[in-house]
C-alpha cells in the first residue's frame, strides 16, 4: 500500500540496535512463514473467508441462486419478498439470482487482471533493478509514466473507440495498464536486494542470472508480489465496475457493473427498488474490502513495526512483582547515577524477551564508564533504558529496578518531569549521527530547539552558545545553518556531541558514537572526548563493542553478557586481571601493539537467544572452563578485589 | 534545483506520451470508428477545421504519419484540439474551459482537503499508538477505500436527497439560475457541490489516512525522532518538526501516485451527480462519440494532474533540504 513500507522493513531487517531474537523473527518472506503470518492476523482472515465466499458462490452460481437470472418472467418492481429476497427490477428480473450470477465476471477480472498485472510488474521492475544502467532508466522512466497518467480515463478513450469489445480486451486493457505501482515498488524492492550478501555470492559463485532470479531474488519478494495482485485486483474490481456502469461493458453480461448501469438508467433509487442499486454496491465493496483487507494485512506482514504488541508481564518466568523498595531514593554525594535491579522486557510475537536482566551499576561524577559486550547483549537496551528513551525501534518495557539520578529515581518520573531532566542535566549521543539528526532542519534550528526547551535564552544567546560548543568539538561555526547532510560523517558526529553539550550536563550518555567512523577519525574524536570530559567535568556511559577503543579512556569497564553484568571493574584491573571467561575471550579477541606476538582466539559459539536463556551461567555453553555447577543454578555476582564478576571460579582466584 | 528540472523534464514527457496516446489510439483501431464521427462533420465546418480532424484522427490523409504527427503536435500546442460535435458549433478548448473551473473548484478543492485532512489524522493515528484513533480508523478506512466513488454517490443521492431531502440531486447549480460571480449563484453552487465533495472526501480520505499513518510509524523509529524525546521537546515539537515533517515527505510522493486513482473515481461521481464539470463532460462526449471533445478533455486531465504532481513535487522541494542541493 505505501512505498515507504519497503524501506521500513529494509531497515527493521538489519537494525543497528536491539536484541537478537527481535531480528529473527522479521517475517522473512518464504511461503511457509507468509502462511502462519497469515493464520494470526485477524484482517487477513477476515479478508480471505470473504473471498471463499464469493470463490464458492462463482462457481457454483446454479446451485445457489433460485433463479435464472436472465429470465424476464417476473412483476416488475417487486419489494423484497420470500420468493425473490431482493425483489425484481423494472426489466421483470430476480435482483438475487442477477446478483449471484455476477459474481463469476467480477471476480475472474479481478484475478485475471491481478494476474497480468503482477507478471508484468514482476518482470519490469525485476529486470530494471537487475540489468541497471540505461535499460533500468528506461524501463523506470515508463513506469512512472504509466504511473502517473490518469489510467481510467484512458481506458475510457480506449474503449470508447471499441464499444462493446468484450471481456478479453477489458482484462487485457486493464492488464497492461496496471502493473506499474507493483512494478515501481518491486523494482526498488530488488535494487535493495541487489547487494545483500547472498546474492554477492551467487554472483561469484558463477550462477546464471536467470537462476539467481528465479531462485534468489523471487522467493524473497513472495511478500511484496503477493501485495501486487491484491492491489491490482482490488483496482481492477473497481475500474471494471466504473466502466460497465457507464456503459462501456457488455450490457449484457452477467456483472455487478452492469447491474448498476441498468439500476441507474432505469432510476432504480427513484423508482422503489433500492435493492437492485444497493445490493450490487454492497458486493463490489466486500470484494473490493477483501482485497484491501489482505492487502493491508500482508502490509503488516511484510513490516512487522506495523503491528502493536503487548508485553505479558505475568509470562515473564521467574518474576513475582517486586516488593516496595524502602531505601530513600537518593544517590550517594559521589555518585551521579545509581541504577540498581534494572531490567527491561521485549513483547514479541513468541512472549516476553528480558534483554536486560537485573542489572546494577553506579557512575561516579566526572567518571568515565565503558559498557563493552557483543551486539544483542543488551547494551544499547541498557544505555535507553537508563535515559528513559526505550519505544519504537527498541519497544522494552523496564519492567523493575531503580535509575536514579539526581536524588530522584528517573524510571517513575511522567514524560513532563522527565522533560526538566533531559539535555539540561542527562544528554545523549547516539551511534549514527546521520540517522539522529534531523534531516530536514539545520545544525542551527536542531540547536535552537534545545535551548528553547529549557532556558529562555534570546536567539541572539542561543546563536552564540551554539557557536561556542561547535567551536568545542573544532567545527568552524560557518557550518552552523548547514543540513546535515551537507556535512561530512566526522563532522555531523562532532556535531552531535557539540549539542549534547549546551547545557553542559552531569551525564552523557553515548551510543557507540564513534562506529560510523574510520580508525584514524575515531581515535580523534575519542581524545576529544577526553579531553572535554576533563576540562568540563561531565561523566560519561560509552557503550562499545571496542574493547581496545576505550581501554586508554575509561576509568572503569563494565562487560555484559546475555542481558547480564558478567565482570565490573576498573580498566587496568580488568585489563591485567579479566576475571570473567568472557572478560578473557574479549580481550584475546584482539592484538596488543606492544605486547608480545600471540594467536589471536576469538569466543568459539554465539551469545544465546534471550528468549531461552540457558539455565545457570549463560556464558557456560560457550566457555572453556565449564564445570558442572555452572549450569546447577544462578551464578550470582561476587565481589574480589573490588571487582564484581558473575562466574562460580572468580572466588578462587581463577 | 536540479530536481525541480527533472520533474519538469518528466512532466513534459508525460505529457508528450498522453498527446501521443491520443494521436495513436484512433489508428490502432480497425476500421477507423472516427470514420462515422467525420461523415457528421462534412459540409458544417470549414475545410481548414475539417482537414485538422481529419489528421487528429488518421481519416484519408495524404500526408505520412510522421508529418501527420508533427502538424497534430502544431495542433495542439495552438490550441486546435478541433470543433465538438455534442455542442456544434463551439470550438473543443472553449468547452473544454467552460467544464474546468467547477472541476477544479470541486475535485481541486476536495482533493487537497482530503489529503491534508487525511495527513493529519494518519500522522496523530501513529503518534497515539494502540489508542482510540488508530486502532477504530485504519481497518474502516481500509473497507471505505475498496467502495466504488460512483455507487457511494448514488447511495448519497437516495439518502440525503430523496430520503432526507437535504440537498439538491443532481447539477451544479439550479437549472433557474444563470452563472453570475453572485452571492445568491456562489451560494447555490456550493450547496449543489456539498454531495459529491462528500462523496470524493469520504472514499479517498482513507488512503492517504493509511499511508500517512504507516509513513509515520516507520519515521517514529528513527534515531533522530529519539533523539528529539531525548533533547527533551515538548511532544507537540516533536510530532510535528521531527516526525511530521518527514514523515509527509514519502506522502506527497504517494499523492502524486494516487491522484489519477482519484480524479477517476472523481469523473464517475460528477457522471452520477450531472455536475457540470470535464468528468461529465468526458462521458457525454464518449457516448455521443464526440471523439474530438474526449481527447480535448483527456488532455486537459492529464494537464491537471500532473500541474498537481509537480505542485506536489515542488512542496517536496520546500520541506526537503536534500533535494534542493545539487549532487
Amino acid at each position: 500500500m505505501s512505498a515507504s513500507s519497503i524501506g521500513a522493513t529494509d531497515q527493521l531487517a538489519t537494525p543497528p540496535i536491539g536484541p537478537k531474537p527481535l531480528v529473527a523473527e522479521v517475517g522473512g518472506g518464504r511461503l511457509g512463514d507468509i502462511w502462519r503470518a497469515i493464520s494470526r492476523n485477524r484482517k487477513a482472515v477476515a479478508g480471505l473467508l470473504l473471498l471463499l465466499v464469493f470463490v464458492v458462490v462463482s462457481i457454483f452460481p446454479g446451485q445457489i441462486a433460485p433463479d435464472d437470472p436472465t429470465a424476464q418472467t417476473y412483476p416488475p418492481a417487486l419489494g423484497p419478498s420470500w420468493h425473490h429476497l431482493l425483489g425484481t427490477t423494472s426489466l421483470r428480473q430476480d435482483i438475487f439470482s442477477q446478483l449471484i450470477f455476477g459474481t463469476r465476471l467480477s471476480l475472474v477480472i479481478a484475478l485475471a487482471v491481478g494476474a497480468i498485472a503482477t507478471v508484468l510488474a514482476v518482470l519490469i521492475g525485476v529486470s530494471a533493478a537487475y540489468l541497471g544502467g540505461i535499460a533500468d532508466g528506461i524501463l523506470s522512466l515508463v513506469t512512472d509514466v504509466i504511473l502517473v497518467l490518469p489510467i481510467f480515463p484512458l481506458i475510457i478513450v480506449i474503449t470508447a473507440y471499441r464499444k462493446n469489445s468484450g471481456l478479453f480486451m477489458l482484462i487485457i486493457v486493464l492488464g497492461v495498464l496496471g502493473w506499474s505501482y507493483g512494478a515501481r515498488q518491486l523494482r526498488s524492492q530488488a535494487l535493495s536486494l541487489r547487494t545483500r550478501e547472498f546474492l554477492e555470492s551467487a554472483r561469484v559463485r558463477g550462477e546464471r542470472r536467470l537462476y539467481v532470479i528465479l531462485f534468489e531474488i523471487l522467493p524473497t519478494m513472495t511478500s511484496l508480489i503477493v501485495a501486487t495482485f491484491l492491489g491490482s485486483a482490488l483496482y481492477a474490481v473497481l475500474a471494471a465496475a466504473g466502466l460497465q456502469f457507464i456503459g462501456l461493458g457488455d450490457p449484457n453480461s452477467q456483472s455487478w457493473g452492469t447491474m448498476l448501469y441498468w439500476a441507474q438508467s432505469n432510476e432504480a433509487l427513484f423508482a422503489g427498488m433500492p435493492w437492485w442499486a444497493l445490493a450490487p454496491g454492497i458486493c463490489l465493496a466486500l470484494l473490493g474490502a477483501a482485497f484491501a483487507l489482505l492487502n493491508y494485512a500482508f502490509d503488516e506482514i511484510s513490516s512487522p513495526a506495523l503491528r502493536v504488541r503487548k508485553l505479558e508481564r505475568s509470562r515473564i518466568p521467574g518474576r513475582l512483582p517486586s516488593p516496595a523498595d524502602t531505601t530513600p531514593a537518593v544517590a550517594p554525594d559521589r555518585s551521579v547515577l545509581k541504577v540498581e535491579g534494572l531490567s527491561v522486557a521485549y513483547a514479541t510475537d513468541a512472549g516476553p524477551v528480558v534483554a536486560v536482566d537485573n542489572v546494577d551499576l553506579d557512575v561516579g561524577r566526572g567518571e568515565f564508564l565503558a559498557i563493552v559486550g557483543e551486539s544483542g547483549c543488551g547494551k544499547s537496551t541498557l544505555l535507553y533504558a537508563i535515559a528513559r528513551l526505550l519505544g519504537a525501534p527498541l519497544p522494552g518495557e523496564i519492567i523493575g529496578g531503580r535509575v536514579l539520578f539526581q536524588g530522584q529515581d528517573l524510571v517513575l518520573l511522567e514524560e513532563r518531569e522527565l522533560r526538566r531532566v533531559r539535555w539540561r542535566d542527562l544528554s545523549v549521543v547516539m551511534q549514527s549521527a546521520m540517522n539522529a539528526l534531523n534531516p530536514v532542519l539545520t545544525v542551527a534550528e536542531q540547536m535552537r530547539d534545545a535551548c528553547r526547551a529549557h532556558s529562555k535564552m534570546s536567539k541572539a544567546e542561543i546563536e552564540e552558545r551554539s557557536r561556542e560548543v561547535l567551536r568545542l568539538v573544532s567545527i568552524d561555526p560557518v557550518h552552523l545553518h548547514s543540513y546535515p547532510h551537507q556535512l561530512s560523517g566526522g563532522m555531523r558526529q562532532r556535531a552531535m556531541i557539540a549539542m549534547a553539550l549546551l547545557f553542559t550536563p552531569d551525564l552523557v550518555i553515548m551510543d557507540e558514537p564513534t562506529s560510523a567512523l574510520d580508525v584514524v577519525a575515531q581515535r580523534s574524536l575519542m581524545v576529544q572526548i577526553k579531553e572535554l570530559q576533563e576540562r568540563l567535568g561531565f561523566a560519561v556511559i560509552f557503550v562499545t563493542h571496542d574493547m581496545s577503543l576505550v581501554s586508554h579512556f575509561s576509568d572503569r569497564l563494565l562487560v555484559m553478557y546475555a542481558g547480564q553484568v558478567a565482570e565490573l571493574s576498573s580498566t587496568r584491573e580488568l585489563f591485567d586481571r579479566p576475571r570473567h571467561p568472557y572478560s578473557q575471550g574479549l580481550l584475546e579477541a584482539f592484538p596488543s601493539i606492544r605486547g608480545p606476538k600471540v594467536r589471536l582466539l576469538g569466543i568459539p559459539g554465539s551469545p544465546p537467544d534471550l528468549a531461552h536463556p540457558p539455565a545457570g551461567c549463560r556464558f557456560a555453553p560457550r566457555c572453556a572452563h565449564v564445570q558442572p555447577r555452572c549450569t546447577e543454578g544462578e551464578v550470582p555476582l561476587s565481589t574480589v578485589n573490588g571487582s564484581v564478576v558473575r562466574c562460580v571460579l572468580a572466588e578462587e582466584g581463577h | 534545483m536540479r530536481f525541480v528540472l527533472r520533474r519538469l523534464g518528466f512532466f513534459l514527457v508525460t505529457l508528450w506520451a498522453a498527446i501521443t496516446a491520443n494521436f495513436v489510439i484512433p489508428r490502432l483501431m480497425p476500421g477507423n470508428p472516427a470514420l462515422a464521427m467525420m461523415s457528421r462533420y462534412r459540409g458544417h465546418i470549414n475545410p481548414q477545421a475539417l482537414h485538422a480532424l481529419e489528421i487528429a484522427f488518421g481519416v484519408k490523409t495524404h500526408q505520412s504519419l510522421l508529418s501527420a504527427y508533427f502538424t497534430y503536435l502544431g495542433n495542439v500546442f495552438r490550441g486546435h484540439l478541433g470543433i465538438s460535435l455534442t455542442f456544434f458549433p463551439d470550438p473543443v478548448l472553449h468547452d473544454v474551459l467552460q467544464a474546468l473551473p467547477w472541476t477544479l473548484a470541486l475535485i481541486g478543492s476536495t482533493t487537497i482537503l482530503a489529503f491534508v485532512l487525511g495527513t493529519l489524522i494518519g500522522l496523530v493515528g501513529a503518534w497515539r499508538r494502540g489508542g482510540i484513533l488508530d486502532s477504530v480508523l485504519p481497518p474502516i478506512f481500509v473497507i471505505t477505500s475498496a467502495f466504488p466513488y460512483f455507487w457511494l454517490a448514488m447511495l448519497s443521492i437516495w439518502l440525503f436527497s430523496l430520503k432526507l431531502g437535504w440537498l439538491p440531486q443532481s447539477g451544479g447549480y439550479d437549472i433557474i439560475d444563470t452563472p453570475a460571480w453572485s452571492w445568491h449563484f456562489i451560494h447555490d453552487a456550493v450547496v449543489h457541490s456539498i454531495l459529491p465533495a462528500l462523496t470524493i472526501l469520504v472514499t479517498s480520505i482513507g488512503g492517504w489516512i493509511l499511508t500517512m499513518r504507516n509513513n509515520a510509524i516507520s519515521v517514529l523509529t528513527e534515531d533522530y525522532v529519539r533523539m528529539a524525546r531525548a533533547k527533551g521537546l515538548s511532544p507537540w515539537r516533536v510530532m510535528w518538526t521531527y516526525a511530521g515533517r518527514n514523515a509527509i515527505l514519502p506522502n506527497l510522493t504517494g499523492f502524486a501516485m494516487s491522484l489519477g486513482f482519484v480524479v477517476s473515481g472523481a469523473i464517475l461521481v460528477e457522471f452520477v451527480f450531472n455536475y457540470p464539470g470535464v468528468g461529465w463532460m468526458f462521458l457525454q462526449s464518449v457516448e455521443n462519440q464526440d471523439y474530438a471533445l474526449m481527447q480535448g478533455l483527456f488532455l486537459i486531465i492529464v494537464l491537471a494532474v500532473l500541474t498537481a504532481i509537480l505542485a506536489a513535487d515542488a512542496a517536496t522541494a520546500l520541506l526537503d533540504p536534500r533535494t534542493r542541493d545539487v549532487r
